[in-house]
């Protein structure tokens, strides 16, 4: 009986933990169901008839959507081609070890150690030179080469975990290496592909800096959306944020919560394996 | 060949196959085609712009002046370095980080240490996403709801405070408590993160040792030792290393709450370096704290892949 | 241009004035521009774009009214065009917080893109837009077409939103909308019961009631209102003034209070900072400045311009200092009848009498210099629609704040909109700051210096000004707009 009380206990304040964490968020979401005025309403107000209007107005606005369009495209296609040739280049680096393998991982691990101001301004310059500022294309391969590092990193790691006996297999029975790589190893790094995939999409996902710099009015994505909409005709526009902020919000959610087992591959591109 | 047996180190074994299978399977041309897309990229992206920028750092060049570029020497430089704004930015953010990631990692491992052993709590899958929830929010987001949840006037954290008899505070107006509140932004979004690390580093403790301990008997001292033990260590410098990375990258997150402010007492470098470059067009000078930036950067990086071959090597 | 007759402006007013009571979301709806026949009749021949079809895109200001019924009444435009020139045009727009607006332009221009074909600018950036040739130069243009050479209510308009560098003839940018800072006051706690009197006998004097009353405030008995009705246990306190390091919101009411007694920032002719900016007459005014704080809810030091509208709206402040351009927000439904919108106070000067020099607000449009032919007809085609007296009647009717002579001097204007009479009071007692390609460097350095006294990271206000004035002839003298370098006493000033 004993242990029960104490395991209960425990369990409160687990999720006691949990929700203190979670707290400022749903504070977010309760107030997308309020009007403007509640949300400004002191003492807060916590018993309210939510209203759906704020979620109709967001929805309603045209350049939302195509902003919500955006960040999905640009997220989605500049993750997967990151994964894609990521993979080829790990596949090379686990697999051959060409000269230079050490010095080029560190190269690739250092352009993510910069801060964001730093790293968009030589880009932007260069942008501004050849005029690809605000083409989706510009804005999908910086992405692609921004995801680029952690996906190496991670996909290395798995590529090393397993055997050269596969390959040596397929090689042994007349495969070429571009089977090899698709049949026998990408099925055994799924994992790390996954990881990978999450991990940037989430990055590029909530990116504001350079979609902020290097896009715009074609290319501009959710969150520079929620900075430049942070005003309506007169005050802060609070409903537009809380609302915003609770859709955007649905998908990396939804990541955590169905791929929490890669998030740790994720989070720590790859250097620490684990499941929460 | 069929009927051979794979050996290990017979990469160079001359393929089946005729033409383009040979030319593939050759040990010379197939890894550095694998490799080409992803220099191709590093060298778009990445090269060209680094030396572009290495390049201007070199220059005086306003990009709003009108004017092409003037050679200047190391005079960028020796500005930043003469500039005790920078300093005080830089110092600060030194500041940031050590505070931030300090309390993160002892947050984080004592929250880490309390989940261990929870694979029984009901929902812990819904708790455990509320509890990383923060760390995938936009950053934008959360900076800008935060001024909202500060706020002295409309603010839910001074309706508590008032409700419960304490004096109210403009946490993000004050100059004495603007830093704190922005940490305490930054604590809340990456603890999670370290809870995550020091859960990986619970996972590496050799079962073995688990079965010997009963993990409910144990206090929170010997749940740390099993950890430091053995090579959760590694991990969980993993982890320190790479918030104090992010940590020094801040940006948006304070950005959306104070721009900096007030005064410039919530003024990390990166935010620095973004006025400059992005709201004054200085682009000659930002080139050059961008180069130190990047310095800094590259000594971190340095850091990181000598704890990681650490690691390895007290591994194998 | 057609002749309005007072009498027909007046008949226009009081329909609006009771559509105005009804609400304001009503009546931008309902309104339509309507033209004189003459101008459809007037159909140009030989357009050179009759027949085709154009997108413009339009960067404007996020969360500002005047930006916004710019966009709002395109579509009117695109109705006229048609008929006028036989073409079709769309609009797309985009827009950013005054804080990133130029940043957004900027980095935009800086490409030669004509991704934004016109641009909504702020008044101090003209000499950032027009000293790397970003924008078009006017001159020609307003030679080649008369009508576009407008007579302006006050000097100040082309000085502020057309002129640079300053003091010559050289133009750049077409008023968008005027501004000014007014002071919105809520009727009704100065009207009720029993006010005047405790009033007058805490401070023995009449409390000012009526906008004739205001005009006659100094900032001494400005101070002694914003005192009366600081009650936080009421949930309200007497002002609300900005003192945001955004933007330029700390420095546009603070250098009016410098302004106003004399001080100043530089000196556009030589570009000299030191020893105009770092004066004591300007520390003096911080520390009246910061001073105000006492009169003014606790987060009065991150207010901006919409955090001024919020806490005014939600009925936490008495009085707030406002650019009239949001007048509409700052007055809505629930507030009609309860504000009166007056002039800020006057400062006193040695022989008595009250001084107003006050910064004024207010955005030029300025047209892309790497528009195609196409793109420049059209934006030429609009401005010039934008200045029929049509529109600019109906862009006041909205909300908005025209600058032209003919329209501010119609009569019944200063009954259009409840902010109008002090507007059209404060426009000639306003002038800008800066006209300099360095501004945005320049405003980064002083909001720093003015934020860090206002909260208290430093506490000699004469030490801010000599960080600013040092910092700021710095920037001047590197940049070729200043004769003299900073003195010995700026090497390593900090704050």
């Amino acid at each position: 009986m004993r242990t029960t009380w104490r395991e209960h206990a425990y369990h409160a304040v687990l999720w006691l933990v949990a929700l203190v964490f979670f707290a400022p968020i749903a504070w977010i979401i309760l107030s997308s169901f309020k009007t403007a005025d509640q949300i400004l309403a002191t003492p807060p107000v916590l018993l309210f008839r939510p209203t759906l209007d704020n979620y109709v107005q967001l929805f309603a606005r045209e350049s939302f959507l195509h902003q919500l369009f955006n960040s999905l495209f640009l997220s989605i296609s500049a993750v997967l081609i990151a994964v894609a040739v990521s993979f080829l280049a790990a596949f090379s680096f686990s697999r051959f070890k060409p000269a230079g393998t050490d010095f080029l991982m560190f190269l690739l691990l250092s352009i993510r150690m910069l801060p964001g101001s730093a790293a968009i301004l030589p880009v932007y310059l260069m942008y501004v030179g050849f005029g690809w500022k605000d083409t989706y294309a510009g804005m999908i391969l910086f992405y692609a080469m921004f995801s680029i590092p952690f996906s190496v990193w991670i996909l290395k790691g798995f590529i090393d975990g397993v055997s050269p006996r596969f390959d040596e297999t397929g090689r042994v029975n007349g495969a070429s290496w571009l089977r090899i790589i698709t049949r026998t190893i990408l099925p055994q790094v799924m994992p790390g592909v996954i990881a990978a995939l999450i991990f940037n999409f989430i990055f590029v996902w909530n990116e504001f800096l350079f979609n902020y710099i290097i896009g715009g009015l074609q290319t501009s994505n959710v969150p520079v959306a929620l900075t430049t909409g942070l005003y309506s005709s007169g005050g802060v526009d609070w409903t537009f944020i809380s609302a915003l902020t609770s859709v955007y919000l649905v998908p990396p959610v939804l990541v955590v919560y169905f791929f929490q087992r890669y998030l740790l591959v994720g989070m720590t591109f790859g250097t620490v394996r684990g499941e929460v | 060949m069929p009927g051979e047996l794979a050996a290990p180190g017979l990469h160079a074994r001359r393929p089946a196959g005729g033409g383009i299978a040979r030319f593939l399977g050759r040990r010379t041309v197939l890894p550095g085609l694998l490799l080409i897309p992803v220099l191709a990229f590093f060298i778009v992206w990445n090269t060209i712009p680094t030396l572009w920028l290495l390049g201007l750092s070199f220059y005086r060049f306003s990009l709003t002046s009108g004017r092409a570029p003037i050679y200047a020497g190391l005079l960028n430089f020796q500005n930043i370095l003469n500039d005790s704004g920078v300093w005080l930015d830089l110092s600060r953010t030194l500041l940031f980080v050590i505070s931030g990631v300090g309390i993160q990692t002892v947050l984080g491992m004592l929250l880490g240490l309390l989940f261990w052993n929870s694979q029984r709590l009901p929902g812990r899958r819904v708790a455990l996403t509320m509890l990383f929830a923060p760390m995938v929010l936009t950053p934008v987001a959360s900076g800008t709801f935060w001024r909202l949840i500060y706020d002295p006037t409309f603010g839910v954290l001074n309706s508590i405070l008032r409700g419960i008899g304490l004096p109210g505070t403009n946490f993000l107006g004050d100059s004495s408590t603007a830093f704190a509140a922005v940490l305490v932004v930054d604590i809340w979004m990456w603890t999670p993160f370290m809870v995550l690390m020091t859960l990986a580093a619970l996972a590496s403790v050799p079962k073995a040792e688990l079965e010997a301990a009963e993990i409910d008997q144990l206090t929170w001292w010997q749940r740390l030792r099993l950890v430091l033990l053995f090579h959760g260590k590694y991990i969980l410098m993993l982890g320190i290393l790479l918030r104090t990375i992010d940590s020094f990258k801040t940006m948006d997150l304070i950005y959306n709450m104070t721009f900096g402010g007030p005064g410039t007492t919530t003024q990390l470098v990166a935010i620095t370096l973004y006025r400059r470059a992005f709201e004054a067009f200085n682009m000659g000078w930002s080139s050059a704290l961008a180069v130190i930036l990047l310095l800094i950067s590259i000594a971190f990086t340095a850091t990181f892949i000598f704890v990681l071959h650490w690691r390895d090597k007290a591994e194998a | 241009m057609t002749i309005r007759s007072p009498t027909d402006l007046n008949a226009t007013t009081g329909v609006n004035r009771r559509k105005l009571l009804t609400g304001a979301a009503a009546l931008t709806a309902a309104a339509g521009l309507t033209y004189p026949r003459h101008v459809f009749s007037q159909t140009e021949k030989g357009h050179p774009l009759a027949g085709k079809s154009i997108r413009m895109a339009i960067l404007g200001i996020a969360g500002w009214l005047p930006s916004k019924l710019g966009v709002d009444m395109s579509p009117d435009f695109a109705k006229y065009a048609k008929v006028r020139y036989g073409y079709d045009v769309s609009f797309s727009f985009a827009d950013a917080p005054f804080g990133q607006l130029f940043q957004k332009a900027a980095t935009s221009l800086a490409t030669r893109s004509a991704e934004y074909n016109i641009i909504i600018s702020d008044s101090q950036w003209l000499g950032a837009l027009a000293t790397p040739k970003w924008i078009v130069p006017l001159n020609d243009i307003i030679a080649k077409n008369k009508e576009l050479d407008i007579e302006w209510f006050a000097p100040v308009v082309r000085q502020a939103y057309q002129t640079f560098p300053d003091g010559t003839e050289n133009r750049y940018g077409f008023p968008q909308e005027g501004d000014t800072i007014a002071l919105f006051i809520r009727k009704d706690l100065l009207d009720a019961p029993g006010e005047a009197e405790a009033f007058k006998a805490r401070y023995g004097m009449d409390m000012p009631k009526t906008w004739e009353d205001f005009e006659k405030l100094s900032i001494e008995d400005y101070t002694k209102l914003a005192e009366f009705f600081t009650r936080p246990d009421k949930g309200y306190h007497g002002a609300a003034m900005q003192y945001s390091r955004e933007y330029d919101f700390i420095s546009c009411p603070l250098l009016s209070f410098m302004r106003s007694q004399g001080g100043d920032v530089w000196d556009p002719k030589s570009g000299q900072v030191q020893g105009i900016m770092d004066t004591e007459v300007n520390a003096k005014a911080m520390v009246q400045y910061k001073a105000m704080l006492k009169y003014q809810p606790p987060g009065a030091i991150n207010y901006g311009i919409a955090e001024i509208v919020d806490v005014f709206t939600q009925g936490k402040a008495f009085s707030a200092w406002q650019w009239a351009a949001v007048g509409k927000a700052m007055i809505p439904a629930a507030m009609q009848g309860k504000v009166i919108v007056v002039p800020p106070p006057g400062f006193k000067q040695a022989d008595g009498s009250l001084k107003r020099d006050y910064i004024i607000g207010g955005q030029p449009w300025v047209l892309n210099a790497f528009n195609d032919d196409a793109h420049a007809r059209v934006a030429l085609d609009f401005m010039k629609w934008w200045y029929l007296p049509e529109t600019q009647l109906e862009f006041a009717k909205r909300g908005g704040n025209p600058c032209d002579k003919a329209t501010l001097t119609a009569a019944g204007f200063d009954d259009l909109q409840p902010w109008y009479r002090t507007y059209k009071y404060m426009l000639p007692r306003s002038s800008d700051f800066w006209h300099d390609a360095k501004y945005s460097e320049m405003l980064a350095v002083q909001q720093e210096a003015f934020t860090a006294y206002a909260t208290g990271q430093i506490n000699d206000p004469a030490h801010a000004l000599a960080y600013t004035a040092c910092k700021q002839q710095d920037i001047l003298f590197d940049s070729g707009t200043a004769s003299k370098q900073p003195t010995g006493a700026c090497s390593g000033i900090r704050l």
